[in-house]
């Protein structure tokens, strides 16, 4: 076989060369992007089919075209507008929670020097919890009247109870950020100590032979260098808060306060079995998250682009 | 050779706004349903003839959990007196509405898992609408003597029938015999005796229970959701801002606790039982329970007051036996139908699962009588019950009700409001075609 | 205060804030298991310790079918997501990483925003294609969507691993005669086995856990994963909420998780890590 060497080649044999890293790249990215087509982009278009149709509950398969009528429906209807907020809410607080919380945690775990990968081991252990499970369990730990919280509180004669954690507005939703808090500030904390880890010691030296508080170094120090990797976090939990289903499906069903959008979308869809409406609640959820997701090409545009730059 | 920044986005959006008109085109070529004309669900089924034959084949029964093991004994039961036929349970989650998620997933696949369809009451319109199930008028038909008359008025839709009533419910109102000594006869005295002693307690969270307990008043009140065919709304009338006055001022006098809005069956019931009311609403479940607390000899249970001068009302629940029209052996899945709603098996239910039956002749058994001592309440409850509205967007009119009632009892909305909402969010579930 | 003084305080209040991490983050799995050794009336009170402990919960969920069919369903579908994404995403992120290639940067944004889709948007539609193709309530029709969701996590991770591996290797072996595929093959895969287990063990944890389209797409005890089955367990109890059951079922499924995570929590967290401190 001829040696194909690429050490000195022609200028011809650059083009071909060239042209075969194409073909070959194009193939080895198509099953990719094919399984994307497929099983997402596809979807995704049909669904906004679906969301322009009326179907038929009294006769299968019967469908009419009404346009964009399940959108007027959808955009004038309280309980989008509710689940929008419950969903903004949660998100809000969620992420603000688990950035700080995390960020508590991240600075612990750097600064204990024993037992550090102990720390990260615990730390991993909510993380590996199935969704699934950590909403069962908390909602076995918040059970009224004889639950756990219920029983500590009212034996440490503190108010609260007697209260129906789950079955009240506010408190259902509290449950649920609490939850969420339990589950992600540790993968918070994992990402923000990378962050941590990355800064060098000098900088703090330097600083407090300055004389710097140790508020004032993190302040001035920690905060400004952790800025990406805080970035990151929080774009990618905030994406997450808003798609949230697992949780407040497992944990209440959506009642008292905690339907977010994709839990209102997936009950007109399933329960109600309105499949236009239901795929024009899907579609708005699609929207407002892909517009905080444009947010997120945009900020970590730079590293994607690092990561597809050729070495010149 | 570094794309850059900005015509790399405009790129990204060109070339996947693209895609998705491409997309979109393929989806409207193949995807959506036919815009045909067909007439309906209901209308285009195939009609079941009962039959004399012996059963053969396998036959899926797909219901709710079996807590007390009377399902599986009725199944070995149908196996061993019909040696061709094999009759299997497939247990579904407890909660009905999960229930009828997962009928419908099968349903709407057109699975033959499921033979035979363990319905709610409820349900039995929205199925027959979508086409899922077999016409078994001739059935019913053959047997409505035996059933209570008002059981079998929930399996109708569009003048047929399409389930076989399997077991029924009514509630009753339970008092504590130490604090009451007479029962009250209308819910005027009730409320008014509830505020002067230890209030009532019903299910006013936000779900199908509130639903009941609304119904129950406004029925009794004379007032109705829809008309006779199901095709108007008649709930938007004074008589239902009167209804949602009536409840919500049982709150605000203190008749009724506000924390009942956080209450579901077991919760309600436990706090009877812990004595923390003199009233509840409940279903006749918590009798025997109740017979086994602390409260065992000191309560008692009426059929439901008047209200607004007229007799009380109770809604009926239970379930229905529907045949699924996907079935593989629909001639064995009626058999085995037919087979439940025998007197020895229904009897079984009463018995031992606490399942009210369908079939009249077992409340005059004098074995029942003994064991249930309030089997002749139950009888009249149910003969008096009334069903829930019958109609294929039955889902969205009881979302419509509890939702809106819930809102009524938590004050964050006006008896007046709440009736013209119920009206107008009942009229667009109507306008689904 | 000395600074001495100042010092050992900070040190205890140091180790006052590690036990209140280690607390908080296991607090809730402990309260699981000590749930799913209770019986009975027990189930209702709030032991922190059962006070007859047994492990009839567990005899009971192994003995219940829909149970142990949903562990293998999740083996299955988990298994076979992992192995088709590091395949098929090893391809395309060596071809990123390394290839040259028009619209690179356009894919990959394509691929990282697919990740974003909320899961719901697609879940009907794919429910009605799935119905019409005959995909609904089979392993494919689950593999397929998880896939999708996955690729661009393994994608990313491998791209920016396969990136460190340095091209004189690779160019080494061009030189002595292989092709670009044989390099990659030879190469680049095996030196980028940890990129391949670190991105493995994620894509494999996130099918484990997709819960949407595992209640969507499946209506049968003989396909449906764990995280269904979990949540509709009727359980054996005659409890409304079979408490004990559902506790014993959720810690068999998270222990093998949990074991899975300690033993390779390194190249987890590089894993998890890779897009904050690279590049």
């Amino acid at each position: 076989m001829e040696a194909r060497a690429e050490r000195l080649p022609s200028h011809g044999k650059r083009r071909s060369v060239f042209r075969e890293e194409r073909r070959l790249g194009a193939a080895m990215v198509v099953p990719s992007l094919a399984v994307i087509a497929l099983v997402a982009a596809y979807p995704i278009c049909y669904a906004i089919w679906l969301s322009l149709n009326e179907y038929s509950v009294i006769t299968p398969g019967l469908s009419r075209f009404v346009g964009f009528d399940n959108y007027t429906q959808a955009l004038g209807s309280s309980e989008f507008w509710e689940a929008m907020k419950t969903t903004l809410l949660f998100t809000a607080i969620s992420v603000s929670l688990e950035l700080v919380i995390g960020l508590g945690m991240a600075m612990v775990m750097h600064r204990a020097f024993r037992g550090r990968a102990l720390l990260r081991a615990v730390v991993l252990v909510p993380w590996a919890i199935l969704t699934v499970v950590t909403a069962i369990t908390w909602r076995t730990i918040f059970e009224p009247e004889l639950g756990f919280v219920n029983t500590v509180l009212t034996k440490l004669g503190l108010p609260g109870g007697d209260v129906v954690w789950l079955g009240q507005e506010g408190y259902a939703l509290a449950v649920m950020i609490f939850a969420d808090v339990w589950k992600t500030a540790p993968f918070m904390a994992l990402l923000l100590l990378a962050g941590l880890q990355g800064i060098p010691e000098d900088l703090y030296d330097a600083a407090k032979v300055d004389g710097a508080t140790a508020w004032q170094r993190f302040r001035r120090v920690t905060l400004p260098l952790l800025r990406p990797a805080i970035a990151i976090a929080l774009i990618f939990r905030t994406l997450d808060a808003l798609r949230i289903f697992d949780l407040p499906y497992v944990l209440t069903k959506g009642a008292n306060g905690t339907e977010t959008l994709s839990l209102l979308a997936q009950k007109e869809l399933v329960v109600n079995r309105n499949t236009g409406l239901g795929s024009a609640l899907a579609v708005l959820t699609f929207i407002t998250v892909m517009t905080v997701s444009f947010l997120y090409i945009r900020f970590v545009g730079g590293n994607i682009r690092a990561l597809t730059e050729e070495e010149e | 050779m570094a794309l850059q920044g900005r015509s790399s986005v405009r790129n990204l959006v060109g070339v996947v706004l693209a895609l998705m008109a491409a997309a979109l085109v393929l989806a409207s070529c193949g995807g959506g349903g036919s815009s045909g004309g067909s007439e309906g669900g209901a209308a285009e089924a195939k009609t079941l003839q009962s039959s004399e034959a012996k059963p053969t084949g396998q036959v899926t029964w797909c219901i709710g959990k079996d807590t007390s093991g009377a399902f599986k004994t009725a199944v070995e039961k149908f196996n061993s007196e019909n040696p061709g036929a094999e009759a299997k349970l497939l247990e579904l989650p407890e909660s009905a509405d999960l229930q009828r998620e997962q009928q419908i997933q099968r349903l709407r696949a057109e699975s033959n898992e499921c033979d035979v369809l363990g319905m709610d009451v409820t349900w039995a319109p929205e199925y027959a609408a979508s086409g899922w199930l077999y016409d078994v008028t001739p059935s019913v038909e053959k047997l409505e003597g035996e059933f209570i008359p008002s059981t079998v008025e929930t399996t109708e839709y569009e003048g047929k029938n399409w389930g076989i009533p399997f077991n029924t419910n009514a509630g009753f109102l339970y008092y504590r015999t130490n604090e009451v000594p007479k029962a009250p006869t209308t819910w005027e005295q009730v409320y008014k005796e509830a505020q002067q002693k230890n209030g009532l307690v019903y299910q006013g969270e936000r779900y199908e229970g509130l639903t009941c307990v609304f119904l129950e008043l406004l029925y009794s009140a004379g007032g109705h959701v829809l008309s006779e065919d199901g095709e108007t709304v008649e709930i938007d009338s004074p008589l239902t801002t009167e209804t949602l006055e009536f409840m919500r001022g049982g709150i605000e006098d203190g008749a009724v606790p506000k924390s009942v809005t956080t209450y579901e069956e077991e919760s309600s019931r436990r706090a009877f039982e812990a004595g923390n009311a003199t009233f509840m609403r409940n279903w006749p479940y918590a009798y025997a329970l109740g017979k086994e607390s602390g409260i065992a000899n000191e309560f008692a249970i009426t059929k439901f007051p008047g209200f607004k001068g007229n007799p009380g009302a109770g809604v009926i629940g239970g379930y229905n036996l529907g045949i699924s029209a996907f079935t593989d052996n629909p001639k064995g899945s009626l058999a085995f139908a037919e087979f439940l709603v025998t007197e020895p098996v229904q009897k079984e239910m009463f018995l031992k699962a606490t399942l009210p039956a369908t079939v009249t002749a077992v409340y005059k058994d004098p074995e029942v009588k003994k064991e249930i001592p309030f089997t002749e309440e139950l009888l009249k409850a149910v003969e008096q019950a009334q069903a829930r509205p019958l109609s294929p967007v039955y889902q969205e009119i009881t979302e419509a009700i509890y939702d809106n009632t819930f809102e009524v009892l938590n004050g964050r909305e006006s008896p007046k409001g709440a009736t013209s909402k119920m009206g107008s969010e009942i009229e667009t579930a109507l306008e689904r075609f | 205060m000395t600074a001495e003084r100042r010092d050992t305080l900070g040190q205890v209040l140091l180790w006052l804030a590690v036990a209140a991490i280690v607390v908080f983050c296991l607090f809730p799995f402990y309260w699981l298991i000590n749930t799913s050794l209770k019986t009975g009336a027990d189930l209702s009170g709030a032991n922190l310790v059962p006070p007859n402990p047994t492990l009839d919960n567990y005899s009971s969920i192994f003995k219940d079918e829909a149970f142990t069919m949903a562990l293998r369903n999740s083996a299955i579908v988990a298994g076979g997501v992992t192995i088709l994404s590091l395949t098929i995403g090893s391809f395309a992120g060596y071809a990123l990483a390394r290839l040259h290639l028009p619209f690179k940067f356009l894919i990959l944004a394509i691929l990282l925003s697919i990740s974003t889709f909320p899961p719901i948007a697609i879940a009907a539609p794919i429910f009605e294609i799935w119905t019409e193709i005959g995909l609904y309530n089979t392993y494919p029709g689950l593999i397929l969507p998880s896939l999708a969701f996955g690729l661009p996590l393994t994608v990313y991770i491998l791209a920016s691993f396969f990136r460190d591996i340095p091209r004189e290797l690779e160019e080494a072996a061009l030189i002595d005669g292989a092709t670009r595929f044989q390099a990659f093959r030879k190469i680049v895969v095996p030196l980028g086995a940890p990129g391949l287990v670190t991105a493995g063990l994620l894509v494999f944890i996130f099918a484990w856990n997709e819960f949407l389209f595992a209640i969507t797409l499946t209506s049968t005890p003989d396909r449906r994963p764990v995280p269904a089955a979990i949540a509709f367990f009727t359980g054996s109890s005659q409890f409304e909420i079979p408490l004990g059951t559902i506790s014993a079922a959720s810690v068999v499924v998270t222990i093998p998780l949990i074991v899975l995570v300690l033993i390779f929590q390194r190249r987890i967290v590089a894993g998890l890590t890779a897009g904050a401190v690279k590049g």
